[in-house]
């Protein structure tokens, strides 16, 4: 239902397996690995989503191209994801996590002028276990990357993210930033591993990590304001989850992946 | 303050390790070697109980079924354990009775240590108690200490002497079972300091362990002891430097804290083994299991500076198992050359409304490998736990690695916890503005990095802190180009 | 003091500085001014030494001395001041023993002893008054949390801790408020002697009202194409720069 919905709004052509993309709107048949090639200078938009099992993506992106990448998982699986980008090239990963998975992105920055960014999320709730492994390589110098994950874990769930930074030796001025926030409810277990490997001088690498609660301050303000207390707290949730969902670049998504993550929230 | 940063400079035109003398002194050794016999005859030259005896036995059984760890950004050369000494002491015919009895030689090292041993300790109100090689050389001030019912002495005289304090504590922080390294201390520990503060004690004076390592081939494995009773106090401070050798020595020591019922402890150490020479060639490991447990209301803090060792392995940490306990750990570690450095904390919270704070400044030059390593856990009845970390890493050069490896693991939902970190070299713009100011890249680099590292310096005591702003400076010799 | 001679400096492959000609000799007060971008902040940064630039050409001339041969510290020691139009943060540092360092390094340049702890203060206090700095400000981090005001005052305090010969202070007025303004400028005439010159990188005639100058050059293009005396800078503020860069675009 989501996958169709999503497909009609990218009007995405259906890729069956392995491939060349070159501009346009693709989607990668359900469950299905493969290696993708984007061609050099295309503009593609890409829909991955899962079905129960386990996959691997490998994403070869040939000079100057640019790929909005969404990854949808709403079922128990395993996706391996490996994107290699050349001089030039821009990727956009949006990653929404709502049901038990591991999920792992290797991002390896080949050539100068290579960007990443990956806007991830998971809400878990009941028994759910989910992590996101997201590893950034800069291999060369002059490339940006950005990792931000957002957990929402509840009931008796454990989530996990683990994120490494590794800059080459010679990846000077590189441009690296890489955040984990989470909030638990409940009984909920939450791990997270934000690490950084440097081995260039003239980086600009940060990182950092959160785990919490609700704004307690917030919530009163809101409630003050004639709220209740479970309308305030999903308010402040679905605040915080919700930059991940504008972090698509792809038009008209929005709505389905709201739709997605309301269902979940309101499990929790 | 400002005549120290003078001295650093002229240091720094001339500076070098200048702990790397080696003292010329009688020293009895065991052969090479370990066995159950080696445990045996360490354990019969210090004249131990049974008992003793019997968990180093126990220890040393347990250790033969572990593997060497190799989980951190570590390149560890394989140790072959069967060359090293695991007894070394100074030769001393009989038992001391007064500083005047100990040996000259063994005198003028502490001095040339800078350690006062005599009775100008009483100014400086530091209470020493030195380990050379393996034995616990003299223990100043013990009478003034006796007052409070402090006790304040070597282990093996503990051992001995208070049997009860050793059996009920030794063991019950870091046990024998804990890592590869505390399971070969447990066997092997030669000496160590112990000390006790009674309940409602507050220590009046510093208490200092130095170590040094001087006999060739040997290894030093001390073990440190000490039981904060409910609602004392103390502030002790551990020093560490040895003799330049081409060779490779371990250090493998353990130090246990028991923080009782609202009790203070604060455990500054600097370490400055010898880190091998500019080519990686000798140096010491230094592989040091330092673990603390606060019971309720209690306070732990450790604040280290690291500037030596060949290798350094090592995390402080903080058990704060009673309720409103809490934990610091503070840290700069400076590599150098080949130096590698895994370094970094635990803080368990398992008590209600337990508090962390982690400040770690990493500063890389050189080839040298510099990583920070942590864990903050929230167990599951923590309720209210809060932990702050922040872990800067400030590169020098572009040869040389910073790592930041932190684990978050929160098991209880009402914990609040942060981490920061950040990378950073110094800026052409600071070198720049200094130069403008008339003041050299070399000595600006110094500037800058005792600046960087001010927040932790700041938590060191007096005499400490200066020795360190000199250290820090001196570790950086010939990494500006 | 000062012989700037064809001076030629560029960034990269860019020529920043194409022919600089400049004499400031003791006792004067000279003002440069000049559009965005027409190298005033290069020409102070290559007369501190910046080895950002390369100096292509020219010759410059300090106290009978080659200043091309000395490095930025040996330049600072001669007496050579450069107050920065950004000054850098320097975290941790605190701005007393900054200072300290510095002062004494200057002594030990010149064959004098270092400030004795008692001296230093003395010192410090003195030369804080001068710019109405709060001395809590020498107890922080170098420029750490410095309001805009508070680092130019401070870059001002630091050149009356040094006492230079020849001081460039680079667009020492922008972004300050009129208080601010008239206690950096007042700060600067009290420090004037028969003996020392100054040098003034400005947009605004404002701050001349204050620091009356000998000379106005103005710079455009990586050369000084017009000198005047202080009326220029009146005519400039009214008038813009168009005049004379249409002039000089006939030339």
């Amino acid at each position: 239902m989501v996958v169709n919905d999503l497909v009609t709004t990218m009007s995405a052509q259906g890729l069956p397996a392995s491939g060349r993309v070159g501009s346009g709107a693709w989607a990668l048949a359900e469950g299905v690995g493969g290696d993708i090639v984007v061609e050099a200078g295309a503009v593609a938009r890409l829909l991955v989503t899962d079905s129960e099992g386990a996959v691997d993506i490998n994403i070869d992106m040939e000079r100057g191209s640019r790929l909005d990448l969404l990854h949808v998982v709403n079922h128990h699986s395993a996706t391996s994801m490996a994107v290699a980008l050349a001089e030039g090239c821009e990727c956009r990963m949006t990653q929404v996590v709502v049901s038990p998975s591991d999920t792992r992105v290797v991002a390896s920055l080949m050539e100068r002028g290579a960007r990443f960014e990956l806007g991830g999320v998971f809400v878990l709730t009941d028994e759910d276990q989910a992590s996101i492994t997201a590893d950034v390589n800069h291999v060369a110098s002059d490339c940006t990357s950005r990792t931000r994950v957002k957990g929402v874990a509840s009931g008796k769930s454990h989530g996990s993210f683990s994120g490494l930074v590794y800059v080459a030796p010679d990846a000077q001025r590189t441009d690296s930033e890489q955040s984990s926030r989470n909030i638990t409810i409940g009984e909920a277990h939450i791990e997270t591993l934000p690490q950084l490997e440097i081995y260039a001088d003239d980086v600009k690498c940060s990182h950092g990590a959160t785990v919490g609660q609700m704004d307690s301050d917030a919530i009163l303000y809101m409630r003050q304001r004639g709220l209740s207390l479970a309308d305030a707290k999903r308010l402040q949730i679905d605040g915080f989850v919700q930059d991940v969902v504008l972090h698509s670049a792809i038009e008209g998504v929005e709505e389905t992946l709201s739709a997605l993550l309301d269902e979940k929230l309101n499990r929790l | 303050m400002e005549k120290d940063t003078k001295d650093i400079l002229s240091e720094l035109q001339t500076g070098d390790y200048k702990y790397g003398f080696v003292t010329d002194i009688e020293t009895e050794t065991i052969g090479r070697g370990l066995s159950e016999d080696v445990i045996r005859l360490i354990s019969e030259k210090k004249g131990e109980p049974e008992w003793m005896l019997e968990r180093r036995l126990k220890a040393y059984r347990h250790w033969l079924t572990l593997e060497h760890p190799n989980w951190a950004h570590l390149d560890i050369p394989e140790i072959d354990f069967q060359d090293v000494i695991y007894y070394a002491a100074p030769k001393q015919k009989k038992q001391l009775n007064s500083m005047d009895e100990v040996d000259p030689e063994l005198k003028r090292t502490f001095d040339k240590l800078g350690i006062p041993l005599e009775e100008q300790m009483a100014l400086a109100g530091v209470a020493v108690d030195a380990v050379m090689d393996s034995v616990s050389v003299k223990t100043t001030f013990r009478d003034t200490l006796a007052e409070k019912g402090i006790i304040f002495c070597s282990i093996s005289e503990a051992i001995k002497e208070h049997p009860e304090l050793i059996k009920k504590y030794l063991g019950s922080v870091v046990p024998y079972t804990d890592n590869f390294y505390a399971a070969l201390n447990a066997a092997v520990f030669s000496d160590g300091s112990f000390c006790y503060i009674p309940k409602g004690v507050r220590c009046p004076m510093e208490l200092s362990t130095y170590f040094r390592i001087n006999a060739e081939g040997t290894g030093q494995f001390e073990r440190t002891l000490i039981v904060a009773d409910e609602g004392s106090y103390v502030s002790y401070l551990e020093g560490c430097t040895a003799p330049r050798r081409d060779e490779n020595q371990l250090h493998a020591a353990v130090v246990e804290i028991v923080v009782e019922k609202d009790a203070d402890v604060k455990y500054s150490t600097v370490q400055n083994w010898y880190p091998g020479d500019k080519d990686g060639k000798g140096g010491i490991y230094n592989f040091v299991t330092k673990r603390g447990i606060c019971r309720e209301g209690a306070h732990l803090s450790w604040t280290q500076v690291e500037t030596g060792s060949a290798i350094t392995w090592k995390y402080p940490s903080c058990v704060l198992q009673g309720d409103n306990s809490s934990g610091e750990f503070y840290s700069v570690a400076m590599t150098n050359n080949f130096q590698q450095a895994d370094t970094g904390t635990k803080m368990i919270h398992i008590g209600k409304n337990t508090r962390s704070r982690i400040v770690s400044k990493g500063i890389s030059a050189g080839r040298s490998q510099n990583a920070y390593r942590g864990l903050v856990r929230v167990a599951k009845g923590a309720d209210n736990a809060r932990n702050y970390s922040q872990c800067d890493s400030l590169l020098i050069g572009d040869k040389c690695g910073a790592h930041t490896f932190p684990v978050i693991d929160s098991y209880n939902p009402s914990a609040v916890l942060e981490h920061e970190a950040t990378t950073s070299k110094i800026s052409e713009d600071q070198l720049f503005y200094c130069n403008q100011r008339g003041i050299s890249t070399e000595d600006a680099v110094g500037l800058i990095v005792n600046g960087y590292a001010r927040e932790v310096l700041a938590k060191l005591p007096m005499e400490f802190a200066v020795e360190a702003q000199k250290l820090l400076s001196l570790s950086l010799e010939g990494s500006v180009g | 003091m000062l012989k700037v001679e064809n001076l030629h400096a560029s960034i990269g492959d860019k020529q920043i500085l194409k022919g600089i000609n400049l004499t400031v000799k003791a006792g004067e007060v000279h003002a440069i001014m000049g559009p965005n971008g027409s190298g005033k902040s290069t020409l102070a940064s290559v007369l501190a030494g910046s080895e950002k630039f390369t100096v292509t050409e020219g010759s410059v001339e300090f106290e009978g001395e080659n200043l091309l041969d000395l490095n930025i510290e040996e330049r600072s020691r001669k007496g050579l001041f450069l107050g920065f139009q950004y000054p850098v943060e320097i975290p941790g540092v605190t701005m007393a023993n900054f200072m300290k360092l510095a002062v004494n390094e200057q002594r030990k340049s010149r064959g004098l002893e270092p400030l004795t702890a008692g001296e230093y203060l003395r010192m410090m206090k003195e030369k804080s008054a001068i710019v109405e700095l709060d001395s809590k400000l020498t107890a922080r981090a170098v420029n750490e949390g410095f309001s805009g005001g508070e680092k130019k005052k401070n870059e001002i305090f630091q050149m009356a801790m040094l006492e230079p010969k020849l001081a460039i202070l680079d667009e020492t007025d922008s972004g300050l408020d009129i208080d601010a303004l008239r206690i950096v400028a007042t700060g600067v005439t009290r420090l004037k002697t028969p003996e020392n010159a100054t040098v003034v990188i400005t947009h605004y005639q404002r701050l001349l009202d204050y620091i009356v100058p000998d000379y106005v050059h103005v710079l455009y293009k990586g050369r000084i194409i017009y000198t005047g005396d202080k009326s220029l800078a009146l005519k400039l503020e009214k008038e813009g720069y168009d005049w004379l860069i249409n002039d000089y675009k006939e030339e």
